[in-house]
């Protein structure tokens, strides 16, 4: 219920003590009960019993309007399916994830240092200012940045290596007079950066998020690189940290929702000892693997990079591989054989992956 | 915190002092509802404390909403390796801020490398410098003061591309500082006091921690692993802070570790596949690293101008801008320098 303390049918001495006691709309007033209320905003107790029974009146009008304004699932999925999602320009990744990283939800990358998290970030970042008729978003991005590793020289052969991308698949002239726009300094322009150098700053930064999101609509992205650093030291409570990032989570997912965006957050990898044996989980703890909708895991398997599909609701799972080249994020070369689990030996078709990036370079 | 900067309502700015709190951190760690239940405020009413609150802090941090153009990134500035070769790989050099790491066997070079930077830092923006000078950070062996002298009267050969008047001008051993760290309780007062008043006042802008494993290896034992990480991770929070405040490379230096079973799924080998050793200090650590190094000593020699020099390979294990490559290097008097071979990563992964 939005209706305003001053639009609804009180008595205006009555309406006055409300406003001055601090209550804007009417669903301030809704969990109050009398006792309370007319100690709050100084009003008698029949006064205050009146109040309340004409919201709960005025309320079942509204719920009936809800039910109506209920959705099927029907319109659901055509709404999904209308917001579309982020290419990461490798085939095979899109394909797991279902056409992209989803717009609407929260997708977690996580991966040891290294493996190309950050890399995946920043292809997001270029990837979601795609104008629409190349099949893209056409919209900006805002990068939060809590480590540091926000590298502008990195996405700028990102940008370049996708306008030279769309600039081959160029046919008519809508998609012509699009490239005209769509230049390397264009798409900088429209990355919004922020550094954050601790927890505080990045919750503080997320309660100003949805007002900034409101100034600027055409953000369809929203990165944060990373979520773990800064909460992984100095935190003496545990309980603490699983409450603030539960919190963090929640809204997070309502921003991603309301405003139709895509969040993507990226976390650390940390070894856990289990029977003797030790293996690589994702940091944060247990409660926070519930946090995001879809969890990507970046891992090595000897020289292969490979990216499995942890967890999604909609998608199955499924492992594919991928490599960083100059240009960002793309797939990886063709296999002669048949991939198997005993990768630990480099013949001369995985070096393959390493030479073109050399030779691009010199 | 002075609540009455914030933009809201006195009733508001009350209630809060009222239910004790002093700091804009401890308002923003808690929740909406938790908030309404302390202050008595309405749901509104906490969403608008939260909303200028929030503010206040991106306002005392310079808020770096950007658009393009990074100033305070100084986009592309890099502190150069003193070697062309060296920049080529690194794509220009050292990053203003994060933490650069070069790890490897004793013997490899790594000193040799750091005392490089160390006065490749003292020369002009337009020459790859930072126009400041170094603090150094010895937590094993005594500083090399030889080796840096017979560095510095080296200067003309290694940078021939300077001109002679610029390099004599440089008064190199006044501005490299030298501290000695003997346990871990030294080098976090070190860090954490002394650093902060040199980056202060403009006298350095490189910090070379040489090396940090030394510490953390020595006084853990092997059941301590999470001791270890708080330490290492409340000290690699510092070397951040102080990188990014003041636009300072901060590079480690850092031991290796052997590999003796085979792939393992619980210990991550960053794609070093074949690789007989490892960077130390485990996962905990390779995460505060931004860019890693690793520099390995390599059977047979190389040659320049008739001098030849165990032949030592620098390699790129991961960084946010660079690929994986490497390049052959020699230590000869004036200092180490890459070799330009093209042929520099043809060999398999093994023969290291």
């Amino acid at each position: 219920m939005h209706r305003t303390v001053p639009s609804l049918p009180l008595a205006p001495s009555v309406k006055v003590k409300l406003i001055n006691a601090g209550f804007q709309v009417a669903s301030d007033l809704t969990d109050m009960r009398p006792l309370q209320l007319c100690k709050e905003a100084g009003i008698s107790q029949e006064e205050a019993v009146e109040v309340l029974q004409m919201l709960r009146d005025d309320g079942q009008p509204h719920q009936q309007r809800a039910a109506t304004e209920s959705l099927t699932a029907l319109d659901l999925l055509h709404q999904e399916q209308a917001l579309g999602s982020i290419v990461t320009f490798c085939s095979a990744l899109d394909n797991a994830l279902g056409g992209g990283v989803p717009v609407g939800k929260t997708t977690e990358i996580c991966g040891a240092p290294g493996v190309g998290k950050t890399q995946l970030c920043m292809q997001l970042a270029v990837d979601v200012q795609i104008p629409v008729c190349f099949g893209g978003l056409g919209g900006k991005a805002l990068y939060i940045d809590t480590e540091g590793s926000f590298l502008v020289q990195r996405v700028v052969d990102m940008a370049d290596a996708a306008v030279q991308h769309c600039t081959l698949l160029a046919e008519d002239t809508e998609q012509r007079q699009a490239l005209e726009e769509l230049t390397v300094e264009k798409i900088l322009s429209n990355l919004f950066l922020v550094r954050c150098h601790d927890y505080v700053e990045l919750l503080a930064e997320v309660y100003l998020l949805p007002d900034f999101i409101s100034e600027h609509p055409e953000v369809r992205l929203v990165v944060i690189d990373s979520i773990a650093f800064p909460f992984r030291h100095d935190f003496e409570d545990l309980s603490q940290r699983t409450r603030l990032l539960n919190g963090l989570a929640q809204q997070l997912i309502q921003l991603a929702t309301q405003h139709s965006l895509a969040v993507v957050l990226t976390n650390q990898m940390t070894t856990r000892v289990s029977n003797g044996q030790s293996k690589l989980v994702p940091a944060l703890g247990e409660s926070w693997g519930h946090a995001a909708t879809q969890r990507l895991i970046l891992h090595w398997e000897g020289l292969r990079r490979l990216a499995s599909l942890y967890k999604s609701p909609s998608q199955m799972e499924a492992t594919i591989q991928y490599q960083i080249t100059v240009q960002g994020f793309r797939d990886a070369p063709e296999e002669p054989r048949p991939t198997s689990s005993s990768s630990a030996v480099s013949s001369p078709s995985e070096n393959h992956s390493k030479r073109p990036r050399m030779e691009d370079l010199s | 915190m002075e609540w009455e900067q914030l933009d809201l309502n006195p009733r508001i700015i009350a209630a809060v002092k009222k239910a004790n709190f002093r700091s804009a951190k401890e308002i923003l760690c808690v929740s909406g509802p938790d908030l309404q239940r302390l202050t008595r405020l309405s749901k509104t009413d906490v969403q608008r404390l939260h909303c200028s609150v929030a503010a206040v802090v991106r306002e005392s941090k310079p808020s770096q909403l950007i658009r393009g153009e990074c100033p305070v990134l100084e986009a592309g500035h890099r502190l150069s390796c003193a070697c062309p070769v060296l920049d080529g790989l690194m794509r220009g050099g050292l990053p203003m801020r994060g933490i650069t790491e070069l790890a490897g066997e004793s013997a490899a070079g790594k000193t040799q490398f750091c005392l490089q930077l160390c006065l490749s830092v003292q020369y002009p923006q337009e020459h790859g410098g930072l126009n400041s000078g170094a603090v150094y950070i010895c937590t094993e062996d005594s500083f090399p003061i030889k080796r840096l002298r017979q560095l510095i009267t080296q200067q003309p050969q290694l940078r021939p591309d300077l001109p002679p008047a610029l390099i004599r001008s440089r008064r190199f051993s006044d501005n490299i500082y030298i501290e000695h760290a003997a346990d871990l309780e030294a080098l976090q007062a070190c860090v954490s006091q002394r650093v902060p008043v040199l980056l202060k006042r403009g006298l350095v802008r490189l910090l070379v921690v040489d090396s940090v494993a030394a510490l953390f290896r020595s006084e853990f034992q092997a059941d301590e692993a999470v001791q270890r990480s708080r330490h290492l991770l409340a000290f690699s929070n510092i070397l951040h802070r102080l990188s990014h405040e003041y636009g300072a490379p901060v590079v480690c230096v850092n031991q290796v570790t052997d590999v003796v079973d085979g792939p393992n799924p619980g210990r991550c080998d960053y794609g070093l596949v074949g690789s007989k050793v490892l960077p130390a200090l485990g996962i905990a650590w390779a995460n505060q690293v931004m860019v890693r190094l690793m520099l390995r000593r390599l059977p047979g020699q190389v040659q320049s101008d008739s001098r030849s020099s165990a032949t030592r390979k620098l390699e790129v294990v991961f960084a946010p801008h660079l690929p994986r490559a490497s390049c052959l290097c020699g230590v000869w008097e004036e200092g180490v320098r890459g070799i330009p071979d093209d042929h520099s990563d043809l060999q398999p992964q093994g023969s290291s």
